[in-house]
């Protein structure tokens, strides 16, 4: 560019050379660092799912890399997304701006992309272990799934002959579709699961045999034994137990409720009884008494409203007494008042009413049955989970147990810890943590389908959700993105500290210490 | 080709339109104005070729010609005394940037008091700002030391300025021999120095360097400044056989067997060549080239002709030390063996030289008090 | 090209400048370069620019940059883009950088020629008030009540911060803005839109300077928001003078100028006095700001 004389010098005033060379990363005492910190969703999820991160991977259009990090922790994003009851969601901070993300929406779209676009695994080596699963409910399924992906070859037995256990008999199929079972059992199939249906533990098969044939049993056979309320009148026609209705309704048994419903309890299966009740034909009216207050109910509150939207009447505080028979038809329940103080429930016998019906369904919560392990020798190695251990639970807790149990299995042939998924240190990340501020700066994309406006709508919460603000706002352009996602360039990075103190999900920390 | 009876700024702005410019930046100060209004004249009526800026100051003249310079543009900018003072960080830092950028200075005295008569020391306090320096004797030398100024600079890369005495040379018409644009480009030709800001190329240029290199750029520009003499005959050579006449760094009429010599540079040397027929047995030495300064060319005229004695007409003065030519020159012959004695006449102020002065100083004798330095107020 | 846009190949700044940790100016001419686009051509002038460029041979922008001495950027810029128009290159955005002392001080008399000549280039001032990369030293940019080295304690930089922005539009050039580091969105269409408009433009980034404000260096930022919120630094456009528009308005419920100052070691000492002071003067030329933008609204309903 120079001409001569000036050339031999021209570079002494002329500088074309990248200043890059200078690595002024030796300039840094303190160094920034990505760390994912908790987040409310996830601490409020069952299965601590990293949920902020695959709503980052829906947000990008990424389905794939979405559903690997979902499969993490959780291998039935469909059957989740229809039945979890999302304490994820009612957790979220956004609530604090303008809405929660519908977490569970996304979820139900991760878990519809899976089933649609399911491609059976690459060739998995085969440990040649093998393994029995008892009970084919989403304990016994969830250990089945991470059981094959680690190779191992995996029987399930059910005693019934329809396979899920309380998905395809205990919820109704307005909450969960039958093809989402159905097409979840097909992909474990096709992942080399082998199931075996009307096959009950004790009669048809002896537990202690099973050794015979498998190398470990995971038993997760649920908790089927009703809990009965002792009340007159109980053993009466017209009389069920939640499970059982749920269960021939799912099953297509039809049974006569005449036009008038009564449904005692306040947990998810009397809303589920409730609410399917109404689906019978010939049923007019349903009500639904619980012994204590609406704010002391444990069933899932959407779920309730739904119930009250649909029509089913709710009567709090009252606590039977008796059904009332005649003939051997029940004709009411007779109910007082009770309402819950310090000491217990008070019940105050001297208001008491009857209400009239055709039919009672009893929703009084379910037991497991522990004769089983009476049957196994001594010695003898058993892995049990799910409902049958916790006491009647939830889907997502069941399929964490069966998760849990695949580990355990596993660490009995291989080097492999137990181990919950990480949890992660420090505190949740609060709404006025964040630093939306920055933000601003940031176009939001138009995306094309609603789960990915939605999962763009996050706040990250603890967890880079590639929004780039560290790369925005970095002086010294020493923030990359690697493979999409952001890394800090040590060679370059001075250790202001911007990038952490403006990161919107205040996922980065500074920590002590230079190059 | 042909006479026209124009002014020393009219010369100096028409060899600007003559070479043909990209960009004049300049800012009005007396007594140079008849040359930014002649150029604005040529702007006007379309034949400058380039644009013609008026800036706010002096010192923007010089940036702005500085920028454009940068781009590979030819730039020129004339100005004056208190003008030039102000330029002063740009006249550096066109020279070390390598900016052949060519600016008149029209000599004259620097305040406080205000005066407008043509003291050389506001182009001499430049001395070391990297310019060349040419000095011109009348309206003719104006016209042609400009046109050569522009080659001499591209050349070299470094920046020229062509000066020559207020009102004596501006204002002062005389014929001159002013040839046409076409002739004129037939010479400089188009700007053929090598653009250092290129659009699309990176390029920090000038940051920060270190002593050491800084160090090496000015022996470079050294260096090359002492390529002058070499080129200026080259130039000189190309210009004669363009326009029948050509110069010299130094012009020298010593005649037969005269030792002493007076030495000038600008209009007093004109002074000295008319004066020189009653003059008995002195010649005279003008200085047309002051940066880089002819020493070896002044060694080689003294030794050649064995002068003895050497008169030195200073309309300047560094004061402290006295006239700033007469120093120049006793240091460039502190190398012969027999240097010749130096007078020093001093017309600081810009005071006139007349040919009474010449003769009046010429008849002192060695022995006398005042025969080392006279001053211009003495007479 | 946006520049929350993440792509390497179209920063124009080279990592490993010689900036110092969390330099507001370093990210103002990352900013202001990346929305230029490659055809410029900065004319910088002495300033912390003329470090953080760094040393032939070493380069930290992919663009020309021509140095310059301290008060003549707004003059060198001239004959850049005339000398760039003489040579054809009629599309290469000329870029004028400087300080705020090269601005509001030395350089002021060359920014206001090129100005008024309507010279054809973009004139960036990065604010980092006051004379840093001497060892911030008072400039007339320097906020009032501000400790500088050449107003140690018990002194304080006595008298208002220039408004070169009045004076800017004074000279009614087609377009000037202010801007700065915490919303680059803003700067970018601001930048952007200059780079659209023939003539003078003019651009003033407030620019936080870390070692010389007191501020962390993660704050810088921060510090810059909150500026914005507090009504200290408003946010805005003028062009030709006249047509006045805010662009990010001020946010006095979400900041109070104690909190934007408290960020800043060089207010340490400012006591209640001198803290009301500002606040009044703030209030004043916010308030003048949102008369002008309220006439254009009126003229424009008419």
């Amino acid at each position: 560019m120079l001409q001569a004389p000036f050339k031999e010098t021209a570079a002494y005033a002329c500088g074309t050379t990248a200043i890059s060379v200078n690595k002024t990363g030796e300039w840094r005492f303190l160094t920034p660092e990505r760390q994912f910190r908790q987040s409310p969703c996830r601490q409020g999820c069952l299965l601590q799912g990293e949920v902020p991160s695959w709503l980052d991977a829906v947000k990008r259009g990424r389905w794939e890399e979405a559903w690997q990090i979902m499969s993490h922790n959780n291998p039935f994003p469909a059957l989740t997304g229809y039945v979890c009851f999302n304490p994820c969601q009612e957790n979220c901070n956004r609530d604090q701006l303008d809405q929660g993300i519908a977490i569970r929406e996304v979820e139900k779209a991760i878990g519809e992309w899976r089933l649609k676009n399911y491609e059976p695994s690459k060739a998995i080596m085969k440990k040649k272990r093998r393994i029995a699963v008892i009970g084919s409910g989403p304990a016994g399924l969830s250990c089945a799934y991470y059981l094959t992906q680690a190779g191992y070859m995996v029987t399930v037995y059910e005693r019934s002959a329809q396979l899920g256990g309380m998905l395809a008999l205990g919820i109704p199929e307005y909450r969960l579709p039958h093809r989402i079972l159905k097409r979840e059992l097909e992909i474990l199939s096709s992942e080399g699961v082998v199931f075996k249906t009307n096959t009950s533990l004790g009669s048809d098969l002896v537990l202690n045999d099973l050794y015979q044939e498998y190398d470990q049993v995971f038993l997760a056979t649920g908790a089927w034994i009703p809990r009965m309320s002792g009340l007159p009148g109980e053993d009466s026609d017209h009389v069920y137990n939640a499970l059982d209705f749920l269960s021939n309704y799912n099953t297509g048994v039809l049974q006569k409720l005449g036009s008038s419903v009564v449904v005692v309890g306040g947990g998810n299966a009397a809303i589920d009884s409730a609410r399917t009740a109404l689906r019978v034909n010939g049923v007019h009216h349903v009500t639904l008494l619980y012994r204590r207050s609406r704010l002391e109910m444990p069933a899932d509150q959407s779920e309730v409203e739904a119930a009250e939207r649909e029509g089913v009447e709710l009567i709090f505080n009252v606590l039977p007494r008796s059904i009332e028979t005649k003939g051997g038809r029940v004709k009411g329940v007779t109910v007082d008042h009770s309402r819950t103080d310090r000491y217990g429930l008070l019940v105050d016998s001297s208001t008491s009413f009857c209400r009239e019906c055709d039919s009672v369904i009893m929703a009084l919560g379910q037991l497991a049955d522990y004769s089983l392990f009476g049957t196994l020798a001594s010695k003898q190695t058993l892995f049990a989970g799910g409902d049958l251990i916790s006491g009647p639970a939830t889907v997502p807790e069941a399929i964490r147990a069966g998760r849990l149990a695949a580990m355990a299995i596993r660490s009995v042939y291989e080097d492999f810890e137990v181990c919950e998924q990480e949890i992660l240190a420090g505190e949740v990340v609060s709404f006025e943590a964040l630093n939306l501020a920055a933000k601003v700066n940031l176009e939001l994309q138009q995306k094309e389908a609603e789960p990915q406006r939605e999962a763009e709508r996050c706040l990250g919460c603890g967890t880079c959700n590639s929004c780039g603000i560290c790369y925005l706002f970095c002086p010294d352009v020493a923030v990359d993105q690697v493979d999409g996602k952001f890394e800090v360039n040590l060679d370059y990075c001075k250790g202001c500290g911007i990038c952490v103190k403006e990161c919107p999900a205040q996922a980065m920390v500074m920590k002590g210490g230079g190059r | 080709m042909a006479f026209q009876m124009i002014s020393g700024s009219q010369a100096a702005a028409t060899a600007v339109q003559r070479v043909g410019v990209d960009l004049v930046a300049a800012y009005p100060i007396t007594p140079q104005t008849a040359i930014v209004e002649a150029l604005a004249d040529f702007s006007a009526k379309g034949e400058l070729g380039g644009e013609f800026v008026s800036v706010e100051s002096e010192y923007a003249a010089l940036a702005c010609c500085n920028g454009a310079a940068a781009t590979g543009a030819r730039v020129f900018t004339a100005t004056a005394s208190h003008g030039l003072a102000y330029m002063h960080e740009m006249i550096h830092w066109c020279s070390g940037a390598r900016f052949p950028i060519v600016m008149v200075n029209v000599n004259r005295t620097i305040g406080a008091p205000w005066c407008l008569d043509p003291d050389q020391g506001d182009s001499l306090s430049q001395r070391d700002t990297g310019w060349l320096q040419l000095y011109c004797a009348n309206a003719q030398e104006v016209f042609d030391m400009v046109i050569q100024a522009f080659i001499i600079a591209e050349e070299l890369l470094l920046p020229c300025m062509v000066v020559f005495d207020g009102f004596y040379i501006s204002h002062t018409y005389e014929a001159v021999d002013v040839a046409d644009a076409d002739q004129v480009r037939k010479l400089v030709g188009p700007p053929a120095f090598a653009p250092q800001v290129i659009p699309g190329q990176p390029g920090n240029l000038h940051g920060l360097s270190t002593g050491e290199t800084h160090l090496k750029l000015v022996k470079d520009r050294h260096q090359t400044m002492l390529r002058l003499p070499v080129l200026f005959n080259k130039i000189n050579k190309a210009f004669a056989k363009q326009f029948g006449r050509s110069y010299n760094i130094l012009e020298t009429q010593i005649p037969s067997g005269a030792k002493r010599a007076i030495v000038a540079a600008g209009a007093t040397a004109e002074t000295v060549r008319w004066a020189l027929p009653v003059l008995a047995d002195t010649g005279l030495i003008q200085l047309r080239v002051f940066r880089p300064f002819p020493a070896a060319e002044i060694r080689q005229v003294i030794e050649e002709n064995e002068l003895t004695e050497l008169l030195v007409v200073d309309r300047n003065c560094s004061v402290g030390m006295g006239g700033i030519f007469a120093q120049e020159l006793r240091s460039a012959l502190y190398e012969l063996p027999k240097p010749p004695q130096v007078r020093s006449l001093i017309l600081a102020g810009g005071v006139d030289l007349t040919e009474q002065m010449l003769v009046d100083l010429l008849q002192t004798t060695g022995n006398e008090e005042n025969f080392a330095l006279r001053w211009g107020d003495e007479f | 090209m946006k520049i929350a846009e993440i792509n390497r190949q179209d920063e124009m700044i080279y990592p490993g400048h010689n900036a110092c940790p969390g330099c507001g100016a370093a990210l103002a001419v990352r900013y202001l370069t990346k929305a230029l686009g490659k055809n410029i051509v900065l004319v910088l002038t002495a300033s912390c620019w003329s470090i953080i460029s760094g040393m032939p041979p070493l380069t930290a922008l992919k663009c020309p940059i021509l140095h310059c001495p301290f008060p003549s950027a707004g003059s060198v810029g001239s004959g850049v883009r005339r000398g760039l128009n003489a040579r054809g290159h009629h599309d290469t955005t000329v870029v004028v950088l400087a300080g705020d002392g090269g601005t509001f001080d030395i350089g002021l008399q060359a920014l206001s020629g090129a100005a008024q000549r309507n010279e054809d280039y973009i004139f960036v001032c990065y604010d980092n008030e006051a004379y840093m990369n001497t060892g911030m030293q008072t400039s007339s940019a320097t906020p009032f009540g501000a400790r500088t080295n050449t107003a140690p304690y018990p002194l304080y930089k006595e008298g208002e911060k220039k408004d070169i922005m009045q004076i800017m539009a004074a000279h009614t050039v087609p377009y000037a803005a202010t801007a700065t580091v915490a919303f680059p969105a803003d700067l970018e269409e601001k930048l952007k839109t200059a780079q659209k408009v023939k003539g003078f433009r003019f651009i003033h980034i407030l620019a936080p300077c870390p070692p010389g404000w007191g501020t962390e260096s993660s704050d810088t930022i921060e510090v810059s928001r909150l500026a914005v919120a507090t009504g200290f630094f408003p946010l805005y456009e003028v062009r030709n003078g006249t047509n006045w528009k805010l662009t990010v308005p001020a946010d006095i419920k979400s900041a109070s100028l104690s909190q934007y100052l408290g960020l800043q070691r060089r207010f340490k000492e400012m006591d209640d006095r001198r803290l009301n002071e500002l606040q009044h003067e703030i209030n004043r030329d916010y308030q003048r700001l949102l008369d002008q933008v309220a006439k254009v609204t009126a003229e424009t309903q008419q």
